[in-house]
Parts: structure tokens; sequence; C-alpha cells
């Protein structure tokens, strides 16, 4: 149920901003893998020491003695959460709520495709960029840890652990696909679609600052993605990102409902 | 079969905005203008024919078709110009000519070629460094591509000049004489006149007339200035018995209805250094019309 034309424009149209969020993510990476080794890591540990708070609020913590571990917490708590969310919130705004802002959506309407084979093919942009991105991310990590430490990753956790940020996304990527059909005013899609996700990835880097702040994780949906318990084996830890995945699917056809019935002033 | 039907269609923004108890028809093979100054209702209207908003008081249908409902189905046979017309900005016209095409599912372009031709367009540049004529003339191509039976046309002359505007006027009468049904909307008598059979005038959201335009050209009357070659001339004529009024200097304006003869007679024994026609606004004509009753 997708429009072939339509699905083939728009992916054109967001290539740009997915390769270059991804360049920025290969690079990150590579040189986060590339420094991994014990010395580098009783420095890193020192700087826990000396800063705990900052380096908590960036998701760092000590203990990362695995390169799994040390993974998780060095990309896992702060740049692969916001690199993607950042593809989410300029490509989903401009898929829907751009388009009957300025009126090219008239376009599209104007046309005997129904409104549910447009906006099912909308969201499956969305959803190839944010999957595209994240295996684009595993592929890059498995070639990087295996080039500088051989025999050293645990594919299987690494695996399971980009599962779960790929819900965590595909869920903060409904999100913002929800606003941008739901308001008609690219301001207000804009406005909702970026400055919640933030908010709440704000309340994320807060509650990591100390015991005092960790009850503001019960109201941040980050909290459901928790990459130290996904590759401990922790139940809830899984439990949390298959929440996320029906909360995606959950926002994804809200969308697309909102969409199929709203009034176009086009 | 009626090809386009509303009835009792009632949208209200409040503020006096929005479209109130709003009822015609387009018969099938017929040209209709749809007239009205700005911000009358024309595009809500037209918004509720594409399926774009939907009818909450009253109804409206394209071929016998709920305009909500079957929007989709509605949309095979049916080409539109926006009002407000506005292309996807980032992409060349011919791409984004050829994009509607594949999204329509449409494989000959014979069509769409023939417009291009006709209009003398350049679909190559970057619709965002186009002119207002240039996209009006893509917005025209995509329209007429698919051979539709009915269009909507949201003031499709917009932009274009005059040249262009004739051409235009030549392919609507090509595709009247081809059967297609045509409703135009425009603020402007003298567009519509040449095209159009019947004409139906929207004021503040409510029909305020719907005649053939021969009627309404019958019931017009006609305006001239006359401008003379001094102020005891204009003086002297306004005692003539028309329906005089100065005009500031040597000018006089004179509203006629058939007897532009016996103008012409009177205005012999005078030395006339200009006469001129300016053109009706669409309210004068309203207001003509209707003698003057503001919600006739």
């Amino acid at each position: 149920m997708l429009s072939l034309p339509l699905y083939k424009k728009e992916l054109k149209g967001t290539a740009k901003t997915l390769l270059i969020l991804a360049a920025v993510a290969a690079l990150y990476v590579s040189v986060i893998v590339s420094i991994y080794d014990p010395e580098a890591m009783a420095l890193f540990d020192q700087y826990v020491e000396m800063m705990p708070g900052l380096m908590a609020a960036l998701g760092m913590t000590a203990n990362a003695g695995t390169l799994i571990g040390f993974m998780s917490s060095y990309l896992y708590g702060f740049l692969l959460l916001v690199l993607p969310m950042l593809f989410s919130m300029l490509t989903a705004n401009k898929l829907v709520a751009r388009y009957v802002d300025k009126g090219g959506m008239a376009s599209l309407l104007a046309a005997p495709v129904r409104r549910s084979k447009i906006v099912t093919t909308q969201a499956a942009v969305l959803m190839t960029g944010i999957v595209s991105f994240i295996v684009f991310i595993t592929v890059l990590e498995l070639i990087t840890t295996s080039v500088s430490f051989p025999g050293r990753l645990d594919v299987g956790k690494l695996l399971l652990l980009n599962f779960g940020l790929l819900c965590l996304q595909l869920f903060l990527g409904g999100v913002c696909f929800l606003f941008s059909c739901l308001f008609s005013d690219g301001k207000y899609a804009v406005g909702a679609g970026v400055g919640i996700p933030l908010l709440m990835f704000v309340l994320k880097m807060l509650s990591n600052t100390g015991e005092k702040a960790k009850i503001i994780k019960y109201v941040t949906f980050f909290s459901l993605f928790d990459s130290n318990g996904l590759i401990s084996g922790n139940g809830l830890a899984i439990a949390g990102i298959f929440i996320l995945l029906s909360l995606s699917a959950v926002l994804f056809y809200s969308a697309s409902i909102i969409f199929c019935k709203k009034d176009m002033h086009v | 079969m009626n090809a386009i039907e509303i009835k009792n269609l009632t949208r209200d923004y409040g503020a006096d905005k929005g479209i109130f108890d709003l009822s015609f028809s387009v018969e099938e093979g017929e040209v209709f203008g749809f007239l009205g100054p700005n911000g009358a209702g024309k595009t809500t209207t037209i918004r509720h024919l594409m399926g774009f908003i939907r009818q909450k008081t009253g109804n409206c249908s394209v071929n016998g078709l709920n305009c909500w409902e079957r929007r989709d189905e509605i949309q095979k046979s049916l080409g539109y110009i926006p009002g407000e017309l506005s292309l996807f900005d980032d992409i060349s016209g011919s791409d984004y000519l050829r994009f509607i095409a594949d999204y329509r599912g449409l494989k000959d372009l014979s069509r769409m070629n023939a417009v291009i031709e006709r209009f003398e367009l350049n679909p190559k540049g970057k619709i965002k460094k186009m002119s207002k004529g240039m996209k009006q003339k893509v917005g025209i191509a995509a329209a007429f591509m698919h051979d539709p039976k009915i269009y909507i046309l949201d003031e499709p002359t917009s932009g274009l000049d005059p040249l262009m505007q004739s051409r235009f006027i030549d392919l609507i009468t090509e595709e009247r004489r081809r059967g297609k049904t045509v409703l135009m909307s425009s603020h402007t008598f003298e567009e519509v006149e040449k095209t159009c059979r019947r004409v139906g005038i929207i004021r503040a959201g409510r029909l305020a007339a719907i005649d053939s335009v021969d009627a309404l050209k019958a019931k017009q009357l006609k305006k001239y200035t006359v401008t003379f070659e001094n102020s005891d001339d204009a003086r002297k004529f306004c005692l003539e018995g028309f329906d005089a009024a100065p005009a500031g200097g040597n000018s006089v304006n004179v509203t006629v209805e058939n007897k532009v003869g016996k103008l012409i007679t009177a205005l012999a024994k005078y030395n006339v250094m200009n006469l001129s026609a300016p053109q009706l606004a669409l309210e004068e004509i309203f207001m003509q019309y209707y003698g003057g009753k503001k919600n006739a």
C-alpha cells in the first residue's frame, strides 16, 4: 500500500540529511571504538571520578570494562540517541506538515491516490531512513571492532542493543510524525515534534546526574531504552524496548488516522 | 446528470467568514463561471469539491460521488488548478510534471506535451526560480495532462500575460467542444464572459446571483467617462438628461442602459477630448444586477 513514485521522490529528498548525519555518526563511532584500550579506559574512569555529574549526564559511567560495555557507555548514552532523533525531527516535519503548510499537499491530494496511501508512504520513508541509519551504524560497529579488536565484541549483545536503539528511534520518529500530521501549521508541528523529544532527552540527562534526580527517569520515555540493562540481559530492559516498539506502532497508526480525517486548507 | 452538485453547503469560520447555505449545480458539458470578490468563499467551496475539507452541513458531489468519501475516485477524471499554486519548490518543472504523471499512473504524456507547447513553457528550470506566470503554466500542464472529464480551476489565468490568457481561453473553448465540464473561478467578469455559458456570483459566502452570461450582459449598464474641452461643456452636458455625474476636471461619468446611440448623438454637439469605458468591478455589476439591494 505504497505509492512508489512518491516513495522514490521522498527518499531522494531525505537522502542528504541522512548522509550528513550518518557521516557524523560514522566519524564518532570509529573514533570511540579506536580509543578503546585499558589505558584510555583508566583515563575515562579518572574523568568520571573527577566530574561524575557531567560525565553521567552524557551517559558515561565507569566500569566499562568489556568492549560492548565501553560502547554502551560512550555511544549509546548520547550520540546514537541524538543523531537519529535529529533525522526524525527534520524529516517528519518535511514529509507532512511542511507540505500542508506550504500548499504542496494540494498536488498530492489532487490525484487518484487515497490519503491512507499517501500517509503510509510518508511514514515508510521516515522508517526506511531510521532503519537504514541503525543498520549502517551496526555494520560500521561490526567492521571497526573486528578490525581493531577482533574477537573481543559480543556480537549477539550488540545486535540486541541496536535492536533496542531501533525501537527507541522508531518511537521517537512516531512522536515527530504524529505532530507533523496533527498540526497544519509548520510552526506548531516543529515546536511539538522537536520540543517534546528534546525536553524528554534533557530530563533523561538530568536523571543521570545523581541519586536525588533519579526520580525524573520515571517521566521520560528515554528510560525505556536501558542500554546497560540490555547488555546484562535484564528482563525489564527487554520489556522496555518492546513497549517502545508497540508505542511506535500506535503513534504511526494514530498519525495516519489523523491525516485521513483532517481538513486540509491547501 | 449534473457533473457538480452542491446542496445547502455551509462552512462557518466565524466572523461572517466561510460559506453559507450554498447551492448550485453544473451540468455535464457546461462551462460554469464562479465569480466573487476576494474572500467571498470561492476557494472554500472548491476545497469542498476537491475533498480537501469535510462537508459539515449540507453536501456536495462530483459525478454523483460524495466529494469527501469518494475523493480518490473523483480525482481519476478531474483536473485541478489550485488558487494559490504551490508546487514543490526544490525540483525543476519537468521533474515535477514527470512526478505527477508517475504518481497518477499516467503513461501517455502527449496531452501534457501539447499544453507545454501551446503555452511555450520551458519547464527545465527549478520551480523556485520561476516567475508566477511560469509556475501557472506548469500548474495548467499538471491539470490537463490526464485529459480529465471535469476541470475545477481556481483563478487559472492569474499571473499569465494577455497573450497566454487568450490561449488559455482557446484551450477552454476547445475542451468545451470536446464535451468537458468546467468550473472556473475568477474575480473579473471579463474573463468568464468569453468562455462560460452560465455564471454564479458569490458574495460574503452566499450565492448572490446565478444566470446565463447573456442575461447578465443584457442587464449590465454601460458606464463611460467623457472628457470635454472645458468645464462649461461638462456642466452643460450634465443637463442633457442622462444619468451623469461630474468626475472632476472636465470629465463626466455617464451611465446608460441601452441608449448608447442617443449618447453618441448628444456628444456630437460637444468638443469631446476623450471617451473611455472603465472596466466595471464585479461589485458594480452585481449592484446593477440587483438594483443596489445589498443582500438580495
